[in-house]
């Protein structure tokens, strides 16, 4: 229970879908709808390796089927999110606006995002803000063994 | 502080399903937004929402997914039937064919949930009245005899759009109170957000480190 950027797929729904792709691919005839179907299970998994495979299974069907353009985009924004990488997950938002500028769907998926984003960038300036803390005590307890040391 | 991250004691998940076009998205964006979509694409696989409501004085943290109609999303969209306290089950009052599919939305939805989620029908469009093709009476001896809740509604309007969603919140609610729900049941669709525990123990752990320093 969460958002679409945080929420998993369960193991054996990304098994289920899994097999299918790999029967299909045995016989070398796979279908869009399971490859698909595949790479959406992927994108949701809690391991970056999956997204990853996830989002190279998308990028493929984006050459070569058409039709389904647009599922692929957002797709391929959600994995590309889950895995930090903001500006090409801001990017392919960008590309799916162009065509349909005022969808809702990814405009939610677009502020999602960017306030995800500025979660991180707040934590990112904690973090540095203790290391900086840090430094500080250590210089000073080095300088107060310096005086020590000296008288 | 008094007021921990949390301002909502519990957390309800819901979902929207239904036949494509009949109004899934607009439902909940009337619900979230308070506005009527009038452009509304097909979703894409799942979109999502939240809002909290009040239900008999507590805070209630709605967590709705909304599902892509189209059958190509539908292998992929059951999984998120899991673990679901309430289901909407949309039909569009004008085209008789999303009412005739409601028993097959049906027979998934009590096979993907469990036997305390509650599920409310709603038939959707109900300004469009002049082009009727499912008639109130029907709809409702429907509900009556699998046991579902039911209203007419409109995306468009506002009509009983939160009279759904609210009055589905209150039927879980209420089974919480008489122990037909199980809190700690894995796939009940509810979690109880008891009050922040507090973080003392944190800042305890830092003082120590600090009175331990040799110098």
């Amino acid at each position: 229970m969460a958002d679409v950027l945080t929420e998993t797929v369960l193991p054996e729904d990304l098994k289920r879908f899994e097999k299918i792709y790999h029967e299909q691919l045995y016989k070398n005839d796979v279908t869009p709808k399971a490859q698909f179907e595949y790479a959406w299970c992927l994108v949701r998994s809690k391991y970056p390796a999956d997204i990853q495979k996830g989002i190279v299974l998308l990028e493929e069907l984006y050459k070569t089927h058409e039709e389904g353009h647009r599922d692929y985009l957002y797709y391929l924004a959600i994995g590309t999110a889950r895995l930090k990488e903001y500006s090409k997950a801001l990017n392919y938002v960008r590309s799916f606006l162009a065509i349909e500028p005022g969808n809702q769907q990814v405009i939610t998926l677009q502020q999602t995002i960017k306030k995800k984003m500025e979660k991180e960038g707040l934590v990112g300036m904690a973090m540095a803000g203790g290391v900086v803390l840090a430094v500080g005590a250590i210089v000073g307890v080095g300088m107060a063994i310096a005086h020590k040391v000296k008288s | 502080m008094s007021a921990g991250p949390y301002n909502y004691s519990y957390i309800f998940k819901y979902i929207i399903i239904g036949d494509m076009g009949v109004g899934k998205s607009c439902l909940l964006h009337q619900f979230t937004e308070k506005k009527f979509m009038a452009d509304c694409p097909h979703t894409i696989g799942v979109e999502f929402g939240t809002r909290i409501i009040e239900v008999s004085g507590q805070k209630i943290k709605l967590q709705i997914w909304d599902t892509a109609g189209q059958e190509r999303f539908r292998a992929v969209t059951r999984s998120y039937y899991r673990g679901a306290a309430g289901a909407l089950m949309v039909y569009d009052i004008t085209r008789r064919s999303t009412y005739n599919h409601l028993s097959s939305w049906l027979t998934d939805t009590r096979n993907l949930t469990n036997p305390s989620t509650v599920i409310f029908l709603i038939g959707n469009k109900c300004d469009l009245d002049a082009q009727r093709d499912v008639t109130y009476e029907e709809a409702s001896k429907f509900a009556e005899e699998n046991g579902l809740m039911f209203v007419e509604a409109s995306a468009k309007t506002g009509d009983n759009v939160e009279e759904a969603f609210l009055e589905t919140a209150k039927k879980i609610y209420q089974s919480i109170q008489d122990g037909r729900l199980d809190l700690n049941a894995a796939e009940s669709g509810v979690q109880h957000k008891p009050s922040q525990p507090g973080r003392n123990n944190l800042s305890n752990d830092q003082q120590g480190n600090k009175d331990n320093c040799a110098c």
